[in-house]
């Protein structure tokens, strides 16, 4: 479903990815950890173009990212992502958060897009909530909702970039639950996180990233239990002792 | 019962203030009064003869809102455009606009007049000026260029106040909108404008009044709007005093409502101003 060969990206000077290589099948969940600055957000934020990547190739669905005869907006529609700071328009109800993409680039009508987006309500729990602002809603709730949104495009792809990390504890559940589900239904997801639990839990396959390059690569099991490189183990090390 | 009692403060506050500015206006005239009975001056002032004038001001009062309407029109429109341009990602489209809005900003605005009216015109149409005619409105060659004279001088100055607003929509909500597959357009139209409109209201305010203050220098090139019809009839009359108090009610009867107005919906497009 996502193809990365030999992706190389510069911020200016700084040499953020360094040669990355990686498959990932349809239906897989692949979970992407490291240290802050290890390059892990910025891989993600590559898989849909919102980065541009210096060398190399990605392509989802078949279709290449960088390729310039490629409609990123098109390709766009496919891939949903899911911020750390959950980015709702902050000027729309949530109904419209979620409609507005579907009417206005999908050109689906207004009415089938309400009643999806009211089936996604529902499902994330806050059927009551349709007619509210962002900001009156919880930290958990605006990630629902954010998520609702990127499905409510029928995407084939879902990126999450520490979808948690911006929330209280108590609300991490409610979040994490839902991309349980997510995973479960076979949706093809890419997560960047902290939460080692779900990673152990819910990955196919584990990407472990240190400087730009994925130094371990393989099931959680292998990950958790038999880490192959030194970097490995000491991060595993230090995050659950924390 | 909490809204009508909402509603009866409100009440009370506007009474308040309405009280507020009769006392301090009244106390203003009286110390003003008391100036000029020190000076023993003998104006006669005719108040009742100077209103008889009335028809004349509102004849330039159409001209001062025909001009100022025009200009405001194109200073929106063409202020927006060069916004986008200072924003493009192509180095020549920033460079073109930067160098419209510091051009421009950089002038005094009678000059610009002087200059489009009886340079740039000259120098470009032929003689007698051909009849200038918008959507079946025969306009009058001077108003036509000193409306837009307005449009343009003013959109350089709408521009940054475009510009300022559209950067203070935090970036990521470019990414998010563009993930879900928006166009640029379509992210400027859906996300970022109606944000950032909430943003400018008040420096926007603060312009539209600017340029109908500045629609009084249309005089440098015989439209008869407002103040020139004062400057015209004060010429005629000595009712200076009486004259030039009416051009400035009429002036302060345009840009009143207008600064209320800007007042009343900032209040509104406040409520969900908090980013999510």
């Amino acid at each position: 479903m996502i193809s990365i060969k030999g992706v190389q990206k510069w911020f200016g000077r700084l040499h953020v990815l360094k040669g990355i290589d990686m498959n990932i099948a349809e239906g897989e969940v692949l979970v992407l950890i490291g240290a802050s600055g290890s390059g892990k957000s910025t891989l993600l934020r590559c898989m849909n173009g919102l980065e541009k990547i210096q060398e190399g190739h990605i392509s989802v669905d078949g279709l290449d990212i960088q390729a310039s005869k490629t409609n990123l907006n098109k390709v766009r529609q496919e891939i949903g992502i899911v911020f750390q700071q959950f980015n709702l328009f902050p000027h729309m109800t949530v109904l419209k958060n979620i409609t507005i993409s579907p009417t206005k680039v999908k050109g689906i009508s207004k009415s089938d897009a309400h009643i999806t987006a009211e089936k996604l309500l529902e499902r994330i729990g806050i059927p009551e909530k349709a007619n509210v602002y962002p900001d009156q809603l919880s930290g958990g709730q605006q990630q629902r909702v954010a998520i609702a949104r990127a499905l409510a495009m029928n995407p084939k792809v879902m990126l999450f970039d520490e979808p948690t990390s911006a929330l209280d504890p108590e609300m991490i559940k409610e979040v994490l639950d839902l991309m349980r589900e997510l995973a479960k239904e076979n949706m093809t997801m890419v997560v960047v996180t902290h939460e080692m639990g779900f990673a152990r839990e819910v990955a196919d396959r584990i990407a472990f990233m240190d400087d730009g390059v994925i130094v371990e690569l393989g099931t959680p099991q292998q990950f958790f239990e038999n880490p192959q490189h030194d970097r490995t183990r000491q991060f595993i090390h230090k995050v659950l002792q924390a | 019962m909490a809204k009508t009692h909402f509603r009866k403060a409100q009440e009370q506050r506007i009474l308040k203030l309405t009280l507020r500015f009769i006392l301090s206006a009244s106390l203003i005239t009286l110390v003003l009064w008391g100036f000029y009975s020190i000076l023993e001056q003998n104006y006669i002032f005719r108040w009742g003869l100077a209103l008889q004038h009335l028809d004349s001001f509102n004849k330039g009062l159409m001209l001062t809102l025909q001009a100022s309407g025009l200009g405001l029109v194109l200073a929106l429109s063409l202020g927006l455009i060069v916004a986008l341009l200072r924003l493009s990602p192509f180095a020549l489209f920033r460079d073109m606009g930067t160098l419209y809005v510091h051009s421009l900003r950089n002038i005094p605005f009678i000059v610009f007049v002087l200059f489009m009216y009886f340079g740039f015109a000259r120098a470009v149409l032929p003689r007698p000026y051909p009849n200038i005619t918008l959507l079946g409105w025969d306009i009058d060659d001077r108003l036509f260029w000193g409306a837009l004279a307005l449009g343009l001088f003013e959109a350089s100055f709408m521009s940054e106040i475009f510009r300022s607003g559209i950067q203070s929509i935090h970036k990521t909500q470019i990414e998010a909108s563009r993930s879900l597959g928006m166009s640029y357009a379509q992210s400027m139209r859906y996300v970022v404008l109606p944000q950032a409109f909430r943003v400018i209201i008040p420096p926007l305010t603060g312009e539209i009044i600017a340029l109908i203050k500045e629609s009084a220098l249309l005089l440098a090139i015989a439209v008869n709007e407002l103040t020139l019809t004062a400057k015209t009839i004060s010429g005629q009359r000595p009712l200076q005093f009486e004259f030039y108090t009416i051009l400035a009610s009429y002036y302060l009867t345009m840009t009143v409502p207008i600064s209320i107005l800007s007042h009343y919906l900032e209040q509104r497009f406040n409520i969900h101003r908090r980013r999510s």
